[in-house]
C-alpha cells in the first residue's frame, strides 16, 4: 500500500486537501498564468509553506482558501472581461472595420483597486506598516525615464512623481522624517507616521537605464496596486491635515521641475501668498531667465510660461474657494503644535532661523525634502526659487564643487553631507569638516545600532561626544544629566571591573609564589639553594614567561572547561541551537576583528604617510 | 532622342513634324491657342493648316528620312578620342574633326551673338548646333517636370461620344432594378441595431471621463469588527534589510576591503561571496546612478509574490540561558579536581590499574608486561612481576584477607599472589593459589574444554587457559567467584569461576551480540552482561533473564553498577556515557556527550556519590550522581569537572579509571604510561 493511500470515495485530507501546488491552482481558476501572477499581486496572495509537501518538495503551495479567495473575487472576470475586449479588437483590426475597433478601443473594461486596498489593510495603520515596499517601489518609478516608447507608459511615470512628491510633501509639513542615509544604491529615508517608522529608498536623480533582465509585466502589476494604495494613504493623510487632496498646483513651478516645492508651499499657505509668490517668482525669472534648468532637461519651461500664467490665471478663481479650509488648518496647526511629541519638536527645529541657498549641483529634490522637514528655509539656483543667491540671510550655501567663483563671507559653504548628518546627528554639526573641496568624514548609517554590533566607528563616537555637550549647553536637564551620569558611571565600572581583575590577578600570582615556595620548603630546598638557583631563573626569564602563558592558558581551559561542562546535560537539540548561536556570535566576533584589523591598518599607514 | 532634335535644327526645318509628334488629333484645336503666344507661332501655325492624318503621317517619316551626319553608330566616342576623325560619313568617307575654338574666340562670339546661349554642342557629329527658342522652352517645361508642350491640357471636359438616348440600342437593355428605388432593407436592419444600441447606451459616443476616484478610504476606525482582516492569517513580508555602514557613499576605511580581501572574494562559492562591495566616493556629485536598482526591485517584487511564507519563531534568548542550572559546585564537594601524584614508572601505556579494597595499594598492568603495585600514598612502586606479555586488564580480589591479583596476560588469566599484607594473609594466599593436580579435562564431547586451570611455575600462580582471547575479568563482592568475557567464544564468551574450587562454567548459551563487559551485582545475585548493544541483567539463583536495558550506541565499550545496584552507567564507543535507572525504564534516563573519542572506562565510587568515564581524547570527567532512596526522586546528575593532564601517545588517550574505595580521589592510567592521582 502506498504511503499515501486515500480509498476511493474518500475525501482527501490534512496537507493533501488543504493545499494545493501553482499549477493546479492555475488549472482550478481556468486563467492563465499571466493572468494568476496579477491576481496573485494586486490580491496579495502568496504561497505558503505547508507542513508535509504531500506534492514533492520542489513546489509551490498555495493554501486552498487563498486559491478559492482569489476564485470569488470579481477581479477575475474583469480579467476575462479584458481578455474578451482584447480579442474583439483585434477581430475588428482584421476585418478592417476601423470604425468598430476604435470604438471598441476608446471603451476597454476598467477595474478599481479601492476596494482591494481595503480589503489588505482593513485599517490604516495596516496600510501604514506596509508601505516600505510601495513608497520604494514608487520612488523608484518616478526615476525612470519617461519617454514615449518605452516599456512603461510616460502617464504613470509622471503619476509615480506626483504620489511620490505628494507623500514627501506630506512628512515634509508635519515633520515627520527623522533618518536619512546617502548610499550608494540611493538614499533612504526613515519617516515616523502615526508611529509606524516607515523607511523607504529614493535612486539617486541620474538617468536609470531600463535593463532588459527584468520582468516589467510582473513590475507594473505591483506597481499598479502600489499607486492606488500610495493615492489613498496620501488622501487620508491630506484629510488629517485639513489639506485638499488633489492638490492644485503652480503649473509655473510645476513646469519647472519644482513640484515638491510648490506642493510644500500649497500645503503650508492658503491662496493669498500663492500669487504674492508668482510675482515675486516673475521677478526672478527676469535675472536668472539665463540660467538653463539642469534637472530634467525641461527646457520647454520657457514654452510654457504663456500657457502656465493662463492656468495662473484659472486658478485664482479656484483658490478662494480653499481659504476656508486653509484658515481651519491655521487654528488646527497652533492646536497642533501642542500634541506634537517631542521628538517632532526637536525634528522641527533643527534648522530653525537657517536659511540654505542650493548650489546646481547638489541634489535638490532630496534637499528641498530634507530641509523644511526639519524646520529650515531653502532656496535653489533656478527660476521660481523663493529668494536668490545674493540675498543676505543666507546662512549655508550647499555645494558640491572643489572651488566657488564667488564667495559671500557671511555664509557658510558646505557638502550636502553636512546636512544628512545633521538631521542624523540631530545638532548642528561644525561645518569644519564639510567644508568645500574637503574630503568630508565618513557618512555613517543611522539604522546600525552601533552597542548591538559591538563596533563604534570613529566618527560615531565624535558625534556621540557633540551631541553630548550640545546637550549640556542647550538644556541642562536633569534627566538627560542623569543619563550622562549614568554612561559616564557606566564606564566607571567598567573600568572598576577590569582594575579589580587585574588585582586579583596579581594576587593570584602572588598566592602561586607563596605556595611554591611553601611547597619548596616542604621539599626540604634550603635557601642557600634557592638562592644558588635563583640565577639560573632569573636567566631563564623566558621560559618564566612561558610558565605564566601557560598558566594564562590553563586559566582560559578552565574557564572553557566550566562553560563546556554544562552543556553535557542539554538535550542535543538544545546543544544544537546553542552551538549554532555561538557560530552565530563567532562570526559577529570575526567581523568586528575585521573591522578592528583595517582600521588599525588604515590608522598605521596614515601616520606613516604623515611621517 | 538628343541628337534627332538637333538634326531638325541643322536642317532650319520649322518645327512642323516635331510639334506634330506632339499633338494628336485630339489635342490639335487647344494647340492654336497655347502656342499663340509662342515667338515661333508662325511655323507653328504652319503645320495647324495640315490635317490631322497628315501630320500624323509626315512624323512618322520624318525618324526614318533624317540620318545624322556621322554613320559611327551607338559606340562610345572614347573610340575616337586619339583619332584625327571623329567617324564616317555615309560614303565612308573620315570626317576630320574641327579644330578646338580658343577660349577668346568662344568669348567673343558669345559677347557678338546674342543667339549664342542657345547653341550647344553636338560631340556626335561634332558641330555647333543652335537650338530654337521653342526647343529651349521644352526643354526648360521638361527640366520642370511638367509636359513638354504647354498646349497639352492634362484635364480636358469628357465627351462623351456614343449618344444612345434617342438611338435604337442603348448598351444594356435591362430595366432599372427595384432596389434602385428602394430603400436596403438590410441597411435599415443595421441602422436599426445601431440606433437600439445607441438608446440603450452599448454604444457611447463621448469618451469616458477621467473621474477621480480617491475618497477616505479609511473612515472611523472604531468599529473593529469590521476592520478585521477575513481569511486567512496575513503574515507579513519581512522587510528589506536596513542600510549599514558598509552601504554608504562614503563609508569609513575599515568598511572598505583591501584588495587582496576583494581578489578572495573570487575564490569563495557563489553563494558565499559578499553581494555588495563597499567604495569611496570623495564627494555626492561623483557618486553614480546605481545600475542593479531595477533589477533589486525586481527580485523585492519576486520574493513579495512567489517566496512562501510561513511564520518562524524566532528566539531572541540568551545562549547562556539554554544551559541548564546547575547545582552550586561547591555544594558537592568533595570530588577530585586536582593532580596529586603521578605514578611513574611503567615503559609502554597502562592499560588497566585496580585499586585494593583497603585502598592502600595499587595495581597496574602496562603493555611492556610488566605488573606493579604500588603504595598510593608515597606513589613507591611495591612489586613489579615480569609476566612476559600485555596486560589488558587486572582485577584486586575485593577481600582484604585474599591479596590476589586478577590479570588477563595475553589471551590468558593469570591470578597471583600480590604479596602484600601480614604474613598470615600471604600464606592463605599462596595456599588458595595451590593446584594439586591437572583439572580434570573433560573431553567428553571432543571439544577443547573452555578453561583449563594451569599452574604458572615462575610466578606461582595460576594460569586459566581459555580456548579464545579474553577481554574482560571481574571479581564478585564475596571474593571467591569471578567472571571473565571471551569475546569471540559464541556460546562460551561469559565465563563463571569459582576460586576456591577452581571450577569453571558458561551458564550462557545465547547472547543477542558480541559480550564486551560482563560483571556482577554489588549486592544481589544478579548478573549483568554488556553486548555491544544492550545491557542483560540476569538472575544468577533462578538463571533467567530479569531485564534487557537498551542503550541505543552502536558499541557499549564499558559498564559500571551503581553500588546501590539499581542503576548502571554504560560507556560507549562514540564517546556518549548513558544512565540507566533499572527501575525506571529500560531506556537510558539519561546520556551525556561529553567525550569527542571512545570512552574506555566508567566507574562508579563507592561511597561517595560520584562516577567517571575516561576517555581516548586525553580528558576524564567526574560527574556527581547522586541516587536518591526516595522512588519518586529522580537521580540527579551533575557534571563536575574535567580531568585533564595526560598526554596522548600513539592516538591513545587515558585507558583506565578507578575511585579510591574510600577517599573522593580518581586514578587515572594513561597511553603515556603515567598513572595519575588526582584528589579534592
Amino acid at each position: 500500500m502506498p504511503k499515501h493511500f486515500r480509498p476511493a470515495g474518500k475525501k482527501k485530507e490534512g496537507n493533501a486537501a488543504k493545499y494545493i501546488t501553482r499549477t493546479k491552482a492555475v488549472n482550478y481558476l481556468q486563467v492563465s498564468l499571466a493572468i494568476f501572477r496579477k491576481l496573485c499581486i494586486l490580491k496579495g496572495v502568496f504561497p505558503r509553506q505547508p507542513k508535509k509537501k504531500v506534492e514533492g518538495n520542489h513546489k509551490t503551495y498555495y493554501h486552498m482558501k487563498d486559491i478559492a479567495f482569489l476564485a470569488h473575487d470579481p477581479l477575475i472576470e474583469k480579467f476575462r472581461q479584458i481578455k474578451v475586449h482584447r480579442k474583439k479588437v483585434k477581430k475588428a483590426i482584421a476585418k478592417k472595420n476601423r470604425d468598430l475597433a476604435d470604438r471598441l478601443l476608446n471603451r476597454p473594461p476598467t477595474y478599481k483597486l479601492d476596494r482591494l486596498v481595503l480589503e489588505r489593510y482593513p485599517t490604516f495603520v495596516d496600510a501604514l506598516r506596509d508601505l516600505d515596499d510601495c513608497l520604494t517601489m514608487v520612488h523608484l518609478f518616478a526615476a525612470l525615464p519617461a519617454v514615449d516608447g518605452e516599456r512603461i507608459e510616460v502617464k504613470r511615470i509622471h503619476n509615480c512623481r506626483r504620489l511620490s512628491h505628494e507623500w514627501q510633501a506630506y512628512i515634509s509639513r508635519t515633520h515627520a522624517l527623522r533618518k536619512t542615509f546617502i548610499s550608494v544604491k540611493g538614499i533612504y529615508y526613515q519617516a515616523e507616521v502615526q508611529g509606524q517608522k516607515i523607511t523607504w529608498l529614493t535612486p539617486h536623480a541620474l538617468q536609470q537605464v531600463l535593463t532588459d533582465d527584468v520582468d516589467f509585466n510582473v513590475m507594473l502589476s505591483f506597481l499598479e496596486f502600489y499607486e492606488t494604495l500610495l493615492g489613498f494613504v496620501n488622501f487620508k493623510l491630506y484629510h488629517s491635515i485639513n489639506v485638499n487632496y488633489p492638490p492644485i498646483l503652480d503649473p509655473r513651478l510645476e513646469a519647472l521641475a519644482a513640484e515638491l516645492y510648490a506642493l510644500c508651499r500649497y500645503m503650508s499657505t492658503g491662496s493669498g501668498r500663492v500669487i504674492g509668490n508668482s510675482e515675486s517668482g516673475g521677478v526672478n525669472e527676469k535675472e536668472s531667465g539665463a540660467i538653463k534648468e539642469n534637472e530634467d532637461g525641461n527646457n520647454k519651461a520657457s514654452a510654457k510660461t504663456d500657457e502656465s500664467e493662463l492656468r495662473l490665471a484659472q486658478l485664482q478663481h479656484q483658490l478662494p474657494s480653499n481659504e476656508p479650509g486653509a484658515l481651519m488648518h491655521l487654528v488646527e496647526e497652533s492646536t497642533a503644535v501642542d500634541t506634537d511629541d517631542d521628538e517632532t519638536k526637536e525634528c522641527k527645529s533643527l534648522f530653525k532661523n537657517l536659511k540654505f541657498y542650493l548650489s546646481r549641483e547638489v541634489p535638490r529634490e532630496s534637499l528641498l525634502f530634507i530641509i523644511p522637514a526639519f524646520g529650515g528655509t531653502v532656496s535653489w539656483e533656478g527660476e521660481g526659487a523663493p529668494f536668490n543667491e545674493i540675498d543676505e540671510d543666507i546662512t549655508h550655501q550647499i555645494v558640491d564643487r572643489p572651488t566657488q567663483s564667488h564667495v559671500f563671507l557671511s555664509r557658510e559653504y558646505v557638502q550636502p553631507q553636512w546636512v544628512f548628518d545633521c538631521v542624523n546627528a540631530r545638532i548642528i554639526l561644525p561645518t569644519d569638516g564639510y567644508l568645500v573641496g574637503r574630503v568630508p568624514p565618513p557618512h555613517l548609517s543611522p539604522f546600525v545600532d552601533n552597542d548591538a554590533e559591538g563596533y563604534i566607528p570613529e566618527y560615531a563616537e565624535t558625534i556621540k561626544r557633540l551631541q553630548a555637550a550640545a546637550r549640556n549647553e542647550v538644556l541642562p536637564l536633569p534627566g538627560d544629566e542623569d543619563l550622562d551620569n549614568s554612561l559616564v558611571a557606566a564606564m566607571m565600572d567598567r573600568t572598576e571591573s577590569n582594575e579589580t581583575a587585574e588585582k586579583k590577578r596579581k594576587l593570584e600570582m602572588l598566592e602561586k609564589q607563596y605556595h611554591d615556595e611553601l611547597k619548596m620548603e616542604i621539599d626540604g630546598v634550603t635557601f642557600s639553594k634557592l638562592s644558588n638557583e635563583k640565577p639560573d631563573k632569573s636567566q631563564d626569564t623566558m621560559d618564566k614567561d612561558d610558565a605564566k602563558s601557560d598558566h594564562e592558558d590553563e586559566k582560559k581551559q578552565a574557564e572553557k572547561d566550566n562553560d563546556d561542562i554544562s552543556t553535557a546535560l542539554m538535550s542535543r537539540r538544545k546543544r544544537g541551537l546553542y552551538k549554532a548561536m555561538e557560530i552565530g556570535r563567532e562570526r559577529k566576533q570575526d567581523k568586528v576583528e575585521l573591522l578592528k584589523k583595517r582600521k588599525k591598518n588604515a590608522d598605521s599607514s596614515a601616520s606613516a604617510k604623515r611621517r | 532622342m538628343g541628337h534627332s532634335d538637333g538634326e531638325h535644327q541643322l536642317e532650319g526645318d520649322d518645327l512642323s513634324a516635331d510639334d506634330a509628334s506632339w499633338s494628336d488629333g485630339v489635342w490639335s484645336e487647344d494647340d492654336d491657342e497655347g502656342s499663340g503666344s509662342g515667338s515661333g507661332s508662325g511655323s507653328g501655325s504652319g503645320s495647324d493648316a495640315d490635317s490631322d492624318e497628315a501630320a500624323a503621317e509626315e512624323s512618322d517619316s520624318s525618324e526614318d528620312e533624317v540620318a545624322p551626319r556621322n554613320t559611327v553608330g551607338d559606340v562610345p566616342l572614347e573610340w575616337y578620342k586619339e583619332e584625327e576623325h571623329i567617324g564616317y560619313d555615309i560614303d565612308g568617307r573620315k570626317i576630320k574633326k574641327r579644330d578646338r575654338e580658343g577660349r577668346i574666340e568662344a568669348y567673343l562670339k558669345n559677347a557678338d551673338d546674342a543667339k549664342n546661349w542657345r547653341k550647344i554642342y553636338d560631340e556626335y557629329n561634332d558641330e555647333e548646333v543652335q537650338i530654337t527658342k521653342e526647343e529651349a522652352k521644352i526643354i526648360s517645361r521638361l527640366l520642370k517636370g511638367k509636359t513638354p508642350h504647354g498646349n497639352v491640357d492634362p484635364y480636358p471636359d469628357y465627351v462623351d461620344w456614343f449618344e444612345y438616348e434617342d438611338k435604337g440600342h442603348p448598351l444594356s437593355s435591362a430595366p432599372e432594378p427595384k432596389r434602385r428605388f428602394v430603400p436596403s432593407k438590410w441597411e435599415q436592419k443595421k441602422v436599426v441595431k445601431l440606433v437600439r444600441a445607441i438608446r440603450n447606451g452599448w454604444i457611447k459616443f463621448d469618451k469616458p471621463k477621467e473621474e477621480n476616484n480617491l475618497y477616505l478610504l479609511w473612515g472611523d476606525e472604531t468599529d473593529t469588527a469590521e476592520n478585521k482582516r477575513h481569511g486567512l492569517s496575513y503574515i507579513p513580508a519581512p522587510k528589506p534589510n536596513l542600510p549599514g555602514h558598509e552601504e554608504s557613499y562614503n563609508p569609513s576605511v575599515e568598511f572598505i576591503p583591501t584588495q587582496e580581501e576583494i581578489d578572495s572574494y573570487q575564490l569563495m562559492y557563489e553563494e558565499d561571496r559578499p553581494k555588495f562591495i563597499p567604495k569611496r566616493f570623495e564627494c555626492l556629485r561623483s557618486v553614480p546612478a546605481y545600475e542593479k536598482a531595477l533589477r533589486e526591485g525586481f527580485d523585492r517584487c519576486l520574493d513579495l509574490y512567489l517566496c512562501p511564507r510561513t511564520r518562524k519563531k524566532r528566539i531572541n534568548i540568551d545562549p547562556e540561558s539554554l544551559k541548564p542550572k546547575l547545582p552550586s559546585k561547591k555544594d558537592l564537594r568533595p570530588y577530585p579536581k586536582t593532580c596529586y601524584l603521578e605514578f611513574k614508572g611503567h615503559m609502554g601505556p597502562v592499560t588497566s590499574i585496580s585499586v585494593e579494597i583497603t585502598g592502600q595499594w595499587l595495581a597496574s598492568g602496562s603493555c611492556d608486561g610488566t605488573i606493579r603495585v604500588w603504595e598510593v600514598e608515597t606513589g613507591r612502586c611495591a612489586k613489579v612481576w615480569n609476566v612476559g606479555g600485555d596486560v589488558r586488564r587486572i582485577a584486586w580480589n575485593p577481600l582484604p584477607e585474599r591479596p590476589i591479583l586478577a590479570a588477563i596476560v595475553g589471551h590468558d588469566l593469570l591470578l597471583i599472589n600480590a604479596e602484600v599484607g601480614s604474613e598470615e594473609v600471604q600464606m592463605r594466599a599462596k595456599e588458595l593459589l595451590k593446584i594439586d593436580e591437572m583439572a580434570p579435562q573433560d573431553n567428553t564431547d571432543g571439544k577443547k574444554p573452555a578453561v583449563r586451570w594451569m599452574k604458572h611455575e615462575k610466578l606461582d600462580g595460576i594460569t586459566l587457559i581459555h580456548h579464545k582471547a579474553v577481554s574482560n575479568v571481574e571479581w564478585h563482592f564475596k571474593g571467591d567467584y569471578f567472571t571473565t568475557v571471551v569475546p569471540s567464544g559464541d556460546t562460551r564468551a561469559v565465563l563463571l569461576h569459582q576460586l576456591t574450587k577452581k571450577h569453571s562454567h558458561h551458564p550462557f548459551r545465547k547472547l543477542p551480540g558480541l559480550p564486551v563487559a560482563a560483571t556482577f551485582h554489588p549486592t544481589q545475585k544478579m548478573f549483568f552482561v554488556a553486548t555491544k548493544k544492550f545491557v542483560q541483567v540476569y538472575d544468577l539463583q533462578k538463571a533467567q533473564l530479569v531485564k534487557k536495558l537498551e542503550s541505543g550506541f552502536r558499541e557499549i565499550s564499558s559498564i559500571s553498577i551503581h553500588p546501590g545496584g539499581d542503576n548502571v552507567i554504560v560507556g560507549s564507543k562514540d564517546g556518549k556515557l548513558c544512565w540507566f535507572d533499572t527501575d525506571l525504564s529500560t531506556r537510558p534516563y539519561k546520556a551525556l556527550k561529553i567525550h569527542s573519542k571512545d570512552i574506555t572506562n566508567v566507574t562508579f565510587h563507592r561511597k561517595y556519590p560520584l562516577f567517571a568515564s575516561s576517555s581516548e581524547d586525553c580528558t576524564a570527567y567526574v560527574c556527581h550522581g547522586m541516587v536518591y532512596s526516595d522512588l519518586n526522586q529522580n537521580p540527579l546528575i551533575v557534571p563536575l569537572e574535567i580531568l585533564r593532564g595526560h598526554s596522548s601517545s600513539d592516538g591513545r588517550g587515558v585507558l583506565d579509571c578507578k575511585f579510591h574505595p574510600k577517599q573522593p580521589w580518581l586514578f587515572t592510567a594513561g597511553a603515556d604510561s603515567v598513572i595519575r592521582l588526582y584528589c579534592d
